[in-house]
């Protein structure tokens, strides 16, 4: 093929490539956050290729963000600091109670507050969640607004309801729902079959876990700046894991047409899950904008966040169990209660990963007044792993069996062996002394181990159209619209064109986070990199393949000689040379341009992760502190050793929160969240972090697949195994907070 | 004197000695406590000037005095003077991002309550959590915000990062980023008050900042790297 330098070249087969065939892979599909496998047909192009590990200059290497500077120095900007000419300044007034029939919403006094612009209703007739969003107010400034917010009146009739499982549940319970208070129940399995076997067994066990709602609690909170000002176009800004979702959205609001509507997200402050569409508050921010024809910011505070901000949905499992001499589990059953809000909640599928011949489950959600569950890392896989590996360790006791090996015995995929192995080693198991009993409370300080295992898909799919630019005077440029959640994606979107052209990591630029760029699909249930990546190696490998036809005249070689390594460019076994710069200055004016799509096969999916806990339990005060937490994980091809590694820290973190702190806890009868703040609802701080160690799992040999889910999901269970390991109190209810551990040890009642 | 909640339950089996002056000084609700007799209408200022006197550098006496409506200010911020109009009420850290030209957004709004360190500064090197301090409370005082750390080369247009902002970058002790500066601002804080910090000193030190990504581990590692003697 002909090169044309500064056309654009299609992605896909080129002269040299292997004949297309199609062939099926199965990928995981998310929507909103929840992933399903489903199978796919793609091209079967034996294309790009990442090559052999070692041969690797700039990915599976430790590499410095591209962006860590601007984040370091304060000058990354960011949703929240976004500041146009004539911004406007919103907030939201929310429903104060779980559900109420509004008699008066009144902005006369508004209009005497200083600075007050507007405002706009979101709803005027009833609420049935606790902080629904009722209106929005703009104003000059942001005291202004909120002036302009405690001079509504408004007014309103308290209706019925509930925020609990038991009480919604009652025959005369308020309905929260015209589809009532309980989903329909999902079976699986025999009921009689999986009872009969846990009777048969010669050891049993049985209890009822219960993990709490908890919250994404991301330190920038969602909210948009809409920057609109009456003509044809708008730019909205928007904390976002979807820059192409929500910027439809606005233009729906706006009566713009899409094209017309720029959505960007330069950098964003978290999402776990719970920042896909505009939301209410974003199309708010839309309505105000339009209504003054100016550009409106409009964040949610704190307290806003926790109401309406998006939670993980709670579960209450009953389940019972039956294991043989061998530590087979033989027979399973489990009814179990998603506490999602308004919504249906998420739980995955039990028992959690391990086999069970006869399984039964029942599964519903229960609803409440409150608001509905968003997908958070990993949507449903800690509750079910909690509750499983709790009973896997109260069986594996009764029979007085190691807990690594009840685990192993129960799991065929042999990679969660040599995980399993690996973080015991680690963790100090093999010398630990209660390896098949708990031990007791009679020492006032007791220390134990806890392991538990995860999976997820981690697969992508094909959305992504990276654009990599060679330029004449040397420069590169890698564009996505895709967005980076502080996952790394700038990183490798400009890593990955570096390998290929044997440059260093600074001599490419990453361009992301905008709809003017190329699409990109919204990042959750680690869909990401597996998606993205493959795309932008396709883009890299077809300007090099480009460039290549330039260069073969020049270097006097054909063009599958050429080869580019250490900043230069060389026609092969030792002919001429020139260097990158050099090369470049061969470009035509308009540079070389070349796109790239996803490749199946430079992705992988369906992986796994182990972890232990050790933990140190106060048994006079019921504390608990982690000493320890090891992770062992897969992660396919490496793009940034470092970043992943502070991915799986950051599940682990996040799990010792849900494991030790993090609970929403509300006041049933009053109506009210008690701890939508930072100093009530307890994250992890630096004094509870422990030791922690990542094991990267490099015997994978796959292609790239996303991490972000996986670590979040075992920890917890550790910690919870942990602590009965030390002392014998089982704590069936997360969070471990002391008065619980206290309790299972019989020393308050 | 405020201590992060999480200090007292959480020490370490070797507890550090707080570092003198580490913690964040007296804060808006302490403030708020001692002037809930005021008139509604205005923030009665500890170190009082009347509206038109806000308008110097120096708070003059020790007389009470109500401030309303708009007032004009002059701070210092990164040995720079920035003029700006507050509302008595107005934090300094809503100041700094909201009314000053231009914005600096460095210190971030996040629970608007002393309970996440995001925002923290240093003021007259003592650490502060600056939604906590009113911005009429400001004047005469030495503020030192994220960015005055770095500066940005007029040329190339690299910033030069200061020497535990760069050692932040090579640990990767940062992912989302928004907790960032406050964590920055803290472990600056505490490295110059005690440049040999131990681990426990310095996770002592950021006690008081949250990070939901949960790049902790990371950072602890990026401070020990500059601190010199400290465990490694």
């Amino acid at each position: 093929m002909t090169a044309f330098p500064g056309m654009t070249y299609p992605s896909g087969p080129q002269d040299n490539a292997p004949k297309q065939t199609k062939k099926k892979i199965k990928t995981t599909k998310v929507v909103n956050g929840i992933e399903q496998e489903v199978e796919i047909e793609v091209e079967d192009v034996a294309g790009p290729e990442w090559g052999p590990r070692a041969a690797l200059k700039v990915l599976d290497k430790e590499l410095i963000r591209v962006d860590a500077p601007v984040k370091v120095s304060g000058r990354a900007v960011y949703t929240h600091d976004v500041r146009v000419p004539g911004m406007a300044w919103a907030r939201l007034l929310l429903a104060p109670q779980p559900a109420t029939k509004i008699t008066k919403l009144d902005f006369a006094a508004c209009a005497k507050i200083p600075g007050y612009l507007g405002h706009v209703v979101i709803e005027a007739q009833e609420t049935r969640w606790l902080g629904q969003p009722v209106a929005a107010v703009a104003a000059e400034t942001s005291e202004a607004a909120e002036d302009a917010l405690r001079a509504i009146a408004f007014e309103y009739e308290a209706l019925p309801f509930v925020l609990d499982r038991e009480s919604a549940l009652k025959p005369d319970a308020p309905k929260v729902s015209r589809r009532g208070n309980q989903s329909k129940p999902q079976t699986r399995g025999d009921e009689g079959k999986a009872k009969a076997a846990i009777e048969a067994a010669p050891h049993k066990a049985a209890g009822t876990y219960s993990v709490p709602v908890v919250h994404h609690a991301c330190l920038e909170t969602h909210g948009a700046v809409v920057d609109w000002r009456g003509g044809d176009e708008a730019t909205v800004y928007c904390s976002s894991q979807h820059t192409f979702g929500f910027a439809g959205d606005a233009a729906k609001t706006l009566g713009l047409k899409n094209s017309a509507v720029t959505g960007i997200v330069e950098h964003m402050g978290g999402g776990f899950g719970s920042k896909f569409g505009f939301g209410q508050e974003g199309d708010a921010a839309a309505k105000l904008s339009k209504l003054l024809q100016r550009p409106v910011h409009l964040m949610l505070t704190r307290k806003d966040e926790f109401l309406m901000g998006g939670n993980r949905s709670g579960s209450h499992l009953e389940l019972a169990g039956g294991m043989d001499a061998n530590g087979t589990l033989v027979g399973f059953t489990a009814r179990a209660h998603k506490q999602g809000g308004i919504g249906d909640g998420s739980l995955s599928g039990l028992p959690y990963i391990y086999k069970c011949a006869e399984a039964w489950t029942e599964v519903s959600g229960v609803r409440t007044n409150m608001d509905s569950s968003r997908a958070m890392r990993a949507p449903g896989h800690p509750q079910a792993s909690f509750a499983t590996e709790s009973l896997l360790d109260e069986l594996a006791y009764a029979a007085g069996l190691d807990l690594v090996a009840v685990r192993k015995a129960n799991l065929d995929d042999t990679v969660w062996h040599r995980q399993l192995d690996r973080v015991a080693k680690e963790i100090g198991w093999f010398e630990h002394p209660h390896r098949t009993q708990p031990g007791n409370a009679k020492a006032e300080l007791c220390t134990g181990i806890g392991f538990a295992i995860s999976r997820w898909g981690g697969g992508g799919g094909p959305s992504c159209e990276v654009e990599v630019a060679i330029e004449r005077d040397g420069s590169v440029t890698s564009s996505v619209g895709s967005q980076d959640l502080g996952t790394g994606v700038r990183t490798y979107v400009a890593a990955i064109p570096a390998e290929e052209f044997g440059l260093p990591l600074s001599a490419v630029v990453a361009r992301i986070g905008s709809t003017r760029l190329g699409n990109a699909n919204g990042s959750g249930g680690s869909v990401t990199t597996a998606s993205l990546a493959p795309a932008v190696k396709d883009a890299a490998y077809n300007a090099r393949r480009a460039f290549a036809e330039v260069l073969a005249p020049l270097l006097g070689c054909t063009p599958s000689e050429v080869s580019f390594a250490d900043g230069s460019v060389q026609a092969a076994a030792g002919g001429k040379r020139l260097t990158w710069k050099q090369a470049c200055a061969a470009l035509p004016e308009a540079g070389l341009r070349a796109k790239g799509v996803w490749a199946a096969h430079l992705q992988g999916n369906g992986i796994h992760g182990a972890q232990a806990a050790k933990v140190e339990v106060d048994t006079l005060t019921g504390r608990v502190r982690v000493l320890h937490m090891v992770c062992m994980q897969d992660v396919g091809l490496c793009l940034n050793r470092a970043a992943t590694r502070s991915q799986i820290n950051g599940g682990m973190v996040q799990a010792l929160g849900y494991a030790l702190l993090e609970e929403r806890v509300v006041d049933t009868a009053l109506g009210l969240q008690l701890n939508p703040c930072l100093e009530d609802y307890k994250l992890p701080h630096s004094l509870e972090i422990p030791k922690m160690t990542v094991i990267l799992d490099d015997e994978d040999t796959r292609g790239v697949i996303g991490v972000s889910e996986a670590p979040i999901v075992p920890g917890g269970a550790a910690i919870a195994n942990a602590i009965h390991n030390a002392c014998g109190a089982r704590i069936r209810s997360l969070p471990c907070t002391p008065d619980k551990v206290l309790m299972a040890l019989g020393k308050v009642s | 004197m405020v201590y992060p909640t999480s200090t007292i339950t959480d020490m370490s089996s070797e507890p550090g000695r707080p570092v003198e002056g580490l913690f964040p000084e007296p804060t808006r609700r302490d403030l708020l406590r001692t002037s809930a007799t005021a008139a509604a209408t205005g923030m009665v200022v500890p170190a009082m000037v009347s509206a038109q006197q806000a308008q110097s550098s120096a708070p003059s006496s020790a007389s009470m005095e109500t401030l309303q409506g708009e007032v004009a200010l002059e701070l210092t911020v990164n040995g720079k003077s920035v003029a700006l109009k507050v509302e008595p009420r107005t934090t300094l850290l809503d100041a700094l991002r909201n009314r000053a030209n231009p914005p600096l957004t460095g210190a971030k709004l996040v629970c608007d309550r002393g309970n996440c360190g995001a925002c923290t500064m240093i003021v007259d090197d003592k650490l502060v959590y600056a939604c906590l301090q009113l911005a009429v409370d400001m004047r005469g005082k030495r503020i030192r915000t994220v960015e005055g750390l770095s500066s940005v080369d007029g040329v190339s247009n690299a910033a030069q990062l200061s020497p535990l902002q760069q050692s932040f970058c090579e640990h990767d002790a940062s992912m989302c980023g928004f907790c960032t500066s406050g964590f920055v601002m803290a472990i600056t804080h505490c490295l110059e008050k005690k440049p040999n910090a131990s681990l426990d000193d310095i996770k002592l030190a950021c006690a008081g900042n949250a990070c939901r990504c949960g790049t902790q581990p990371h950072i602890f590692e990026a401070a020990l790297a500059m601190a010199k003697g400290g465990a490694k």
